[in-house]
Parts: C-alpha cells; structure tokens; sequence
C-alpha cells in the first residue's frame, strides 16, 4: 500500500528538523502512544492504541530513523503488529524550505497481504493518512513560536 | 469469552446451540448444523454465495453473527425441496442452464426465491436487480435470467392450478 | 474470517442500550444492520471488547408522517426506506438513495441509522442528509438532543454523537412546493460504495431558482455541500444552461481522496458532470417534467 502526503509546517526548516526527529516529541504525537521507549539510537518500540471511528486497535512496534540528510530528509522503518496482522513498511519523509514555512513530504510503502489489501484498502490508506496528519499536527505544536 | 445459547429454526426445525459470539451465521449453519450448501465465497459481503432467507428475507449469512439470528426462523437451499420434489426455482436452473460450476448457485437461488416470494412475475430488469449481490463468474447471467423466468411460470401455473389437483 | 472475540449484548430497551454504553464505554460498540461493522470486525480493522446490537429494541423502525416532518427510525433498514411510498413520492432523493446502496441482501439488513453513524466517505446517505437539511436526534443518559446533519459529519468515520448516545431518529423537514430532488452516483462496481455521489434538491418560484442544495458523497474524508454550485444558481433561470454554469464550481473547495479507484483529479471531474447531471434531474422533477 502506497503512502503519499504532504504537510506544511508554518515554521522554519531547521526548527522543524529538529521536533521531528526529537524521540520525546515522537513519544508526544504519537497518536495513542501507550508505551514509547528508546533501544538504541534511532530506534525505539512503542505501542500506541489509536484509531480514527469504527476503526480502531492497538499496535505495537519498533521505529528505525535512518539515511539522515539533516536538515532536509530522513527515512522511517516501521515493523511491528496488532490484530488486523503484522505491517511493515518504510519511507521517507522530506523537508522543503519555503521561506518560513516547511513542507514535509512523506512517501512509503507499506506492505499488507490478504483481503485487508484488496477489501480494506479503502478505508486503511485514508485511516493511515489521517493518523499521520494528527501526528504532524500535534509536532507542529510542539515547535516553539518563532519570529519565522 | 462466555457462550450465548440460541435458538434457531432452520428449515422448519428448531436446533439449540451454545455458540461463540463471534461465531457467524454461515459457519454456525455450515459447522454446527452441517449444512454445507451455504457457500462462503469472498467473505466480504459482497459475492452473495451464502445468501439465506431470514424470515423470508434474503441476507447474506457472513455478514450476520449467529447470535443476532436467536429466535429467528431461516431457510437454506436444503430446505426447498419438498419429498424429492425440487423446488421450482431449483428446477428451473436444471432446465435452463442457470449453473455451470455451480458455486454461486445455492446463494443465486435464495436471493430468487426471496425475490419471487415478494414479486411472483418479475420483469427482467426486476430479476437482474435482484441478483445485483450475487456473482457468477460462469454463466454471465442470462441462463439465470431464463431459469428465474422458468420457475415464475412454473409456479404461476401450478397457483393456477385447483386445489388437490396434485 | 473470523472477528475478535467479544462479548455480546442484546439490549430490548435504548434506556438498557445506554446503560450499557455507560458501563463499557471506549470498549463498546453499538451495532445495527452490521454491514458497515461486521465486515471491519472480520477484517480485525474494529475490535470491539463489548457488542451491544440494537436489532432487539423495540420501536426504532419506522417511517411517519409527522406534518412538519417525516420521522425516520434509525433501525429502519435501507429497503423500507427504498420501497416507502411516502418518501418515494416527498423526499426522492432519499428513496433514491438508499435503493442505490449495495444490494438487495445489504438493504434488507444495513439501516439508516447504522450508516450515518458508522459515516463511511464512500456512503451514499450523509451527503443526502445535507441536502435534505435534515435532523438527527441522538438519545443519551442525560436526555435527547438534535444535531443539524451539516454538524453531525464531523471527520472521516466520526460524528458529533458522543460515545455514551444512541442515534434513534432522522427527521427530515417537509419540502417546499415545486420542490425536486434526486440521487446519482457512480459508484464502484465491487463494493456499490460512491467514488462520487450527488445528492440534488432544487426549488424552483416561476422560471426562476429560488434555491438549490447538493449534497457530495465519497468524493473528500467526508460528506460536504457543494455551496459554490449552490450560490451561483440561486435566482437564475431555471434552466439547463444555468445549471451547466453552476455545476463547474461543484468541486470548489473539496479535498478529493485519491485512491485505487480514481484519482482526486477524476473525482472532481465526475462531481462536476454528476452534479449537472443531478441538478437537471431535479430541476425537471420541481417543473413537474417527472
């Protein structure tokens, strides 16, 4: 399953560079996030019980941060399972300077397997999207008020 | 988690189980009562092979958990034929080619039986909305068309028919 | 595929249905017809600890004549709502609508009630409700409110009801005279869900439009009005070139999904055809031409 989105940060490059790969700040907006701790550099496991509606479950996996290119991408590994099955997938996430503001991209591939690919693809890519939009939204109040 | 006891008619008799909540009406009709001619096909609401009556009303068996049918009254392709006497709607897929592997079939004949129960002359356009759920990927169709066609004449003729006439 | 285990909970009453809720909360989940939810269960997608079905209280299947409006029970299944006389011949766009939905096993189960809440993007009824103005009536422990459907839909998958209500009435206000309204969707050839769904009501006072409402389902997270299209053919002619006028602004201001099914620059494409196509149709129904 193809992950693609974008959100802009109304903040500088560096300021958001440094949130998004700070691991108190990821443990802070992750949606859910019961359990959040760091197992070596760049990688952490957590388990996060989130949903948005009908849909709805508890996960629990490791994140891996790597390929970083400060400040202007990085890639993010996720592994781990919940009761629709295991999920793995990664991708990378880029930052643009726009004069000010910072447009995060992200783009992934997560593979599931099964009917949850052919019939609940529908819902599980805009559900995905919407947890990362949350998260992003969350991050971005983490970012201190600047002059940007 | 705790079992739930149900009480469920099928096909004019009455079985009392204790099942598992999750457990769904197909399985429980195809595991418990050993009723094997409701088909799971895609599992997904959508293919229409384990379509049943359920009070008369045709459902699709694999979107219903058992317990929901508790004191509910349900018919299946078993229970159509009459002393070895296939149903109309059955013999009309026997004549008119209305199956080649068959797989759709039980479901594909609910949903008629259901759709003629409610509406005993059916324009085409009227049986082919009422196959909509129900998938065949042998056919394409028109034989069940004829076989629905089939079994509405048969059965206008035998409503015809005096009483005691058979 | 097998769900979950949970525990199941067959209430006869919506005060016991609310009693319930308050005591299970977060981990309880009402069902209806269960072809919105039994399907997420089976995929694991939902997993609820407690299942309450409401399909044993008495009292929440009906559709009345109530003068000012029609009231809606929220168990009262998509094919009661499709064969209604009255909404047939008052509110078409409704009975439209719900014959559109799936099939005719998921009408004979799925409810209105049940759809609303569960507020897929790709459902046909939210978008209905808009257009229609109508009212939800929502029951919880401390009493029952009403919630304007413009603030019911309030994201993707989730309403204003709160986790302890019960949805138990939709209430839809009478129609002006030489009213007409309709219901179009392409809709996916699998599923039957809307890739883009338009609900239509149009008023017409003499050769003019005196007003115009559309609904838009499965094109955003989720179901909007088309208010641009709406503005610009409030008092125009009423006739075809007015509405082609209208429906190019259909899009404006919606966030199409993009997905397997269609791109978000094909889903704009079929709002605007759709809704021109839609507004016609109603548009002939409020000047009597059927």
């Amino acid at each position: 399953m193809q992950l693609t989105g974008t959100y802009t940060f109304k903040a500088p490059r560096d300021a958001v560079w440094q949130a998004m790969l700070d691991p108190e700040n990821i443990r802070r907006c992750m949606p859910g996030c019961e359990e959040f701790k760091t197992t070596a550099e760049d990688q952490y496991e957590a388990v996060m019980k989130a949903g948005v509606g009908s849909i709805k479950g508890t996960f629990q996996g490791k994140i891996q941060l790597s390929e970083r290119q400060p400040p202007s991408s990085y890639r993010m590994g996720v592994e781990g399972g919940g009761k629709p099955g295991r999920v793995k997938g990664s991708g990378v996430l880029t930052l643009t300077d726009q004069g000010g503001t910072t447009l995060v991209a992200y783009d992934g591939d997560a593979q599931v397997a099964g009917l949850i690919a052919s019939v609940g693809q529908r819902l599980l890519g805009i559900t995905a999207r919407k947890l990362i939009e949350q998260f992003f939204k969350t991050m971005e109040k983490q970012i201190p008020a600047t002059s940007a | 988690m705790a079992g739930a006891h149900v009480s469920i008619t099928v096909n004019g008799k009455s079985y009392e189980r204790e099942v598992e909540p999750r457990l769904l009406l197909v399985h429980f009709l195809r595991e418990e009562l050993g009723l094997t001619g409701t088909h799971i096909g895609c599992d997904t609401s959508q293919c229409g092979a384990c379509t049943i009556l359920l009070d008369d009303i045709a459902v699709k068996s694999c979107t219903m958990f058992a317990v929901q049918a508790d004191g509910r009254s349900l018919t299946t392709v078993e229970g159509l034929a009459q002393g070895g006497q296939l149903h109309p709607v059955q013999e009309g897929f026997w004549e008119e080619h209305g199956l080649q592997c068959g797989y759709c079939t039980p479901g594909m004949i609910m949903s008629v039986v259901g759709l003629l129960q409610a509406n005993a002359s059916p324009s085409e356009q009227e049986i082919r909305h009422a196959i909509h759920g129900n998938l065949c990927r042998c056919t394409g169709y028109q034989h069940i068309v004829n076989a629905v066609q089939y079994a509405a004449n048969k059965m206008a003729e035998g409503a015809k028919q005096p009483i005691g006439a058979d | 595929m097998i769900p979950s285990a949970f525990e199941y909970h067959s209430p006869t009453s919506v005060e016991d249905a609310l009693g319930l809720l308050g005591r299970f909360g977060d981990d309880a989940k009402l069902l209806a017809g269960g072809h919105s939810l039994i399907p997420l269960m089976k995929l694991r997608l939902a997993a609820p600890e407690h299942l309450i079905d409401l399909g044993r209280v008495q009292g929440l299947s009906y559709i009345r004549d109530e003068g000012g409006a029609i009231a809606i029970g929220a168990m009262t299944t998509h094919s009661a709502v499709a064969a209604s006389e009255l909404l047939r011949s008052r509110v078409a766009v409704l009975a439209e609508a719900a014959a559109s939905i799936g099939d005719v096993q998921v009408r004979n189960r799925g409810t209105i009630g049940g759809s609303l809440a569960h507020a897929d993007p790709g459902a046909d009824l939210p978008g209905v409700m808009l257009a229609l103005n109508a009212e939800l009536v929502a029951r919880g422990a401390s009493g029952t409110r009403t919630i304007a459907a413009a603030d019911f839909f309030t994201d993707l998958l989730s309403t204003a009801l709160e986790p302890n209500e019960v949805l138990t009435e939709i209430r839809i206000p009478v129609l002006p005279a030489n009213t007409g309204s309709t219901y179009l969707k392409f809709a996916n050839q699998a599923s039957g869900y809307a890739i883009v769904g338009i609900a239509a009501v149009v008023t017409v006072s003499g050769a003019t439009v005196a007003d115009a409402r559309v609904g838009v389902s499965g094109v955003g997270e989720t179901a909007s009005r088309a208010s641009g299209t709406e503005q610009a053919l409030r008092g125009q002619p009423a006739n075809a070139d007015a509405v082609k006028r209208a429906a190019q602004q259909a899009a404006d201001g919606i966030e199409p999904l993009g997905d397997i099914h269609a791109s978000a620059e094909y889903r704009s494409h079929l709002v605007r055809v759709f809704a021109e196509r839609a507004l016609n149709t109603a548009l002939g129904r409020a000047q009597g031409r059927g």
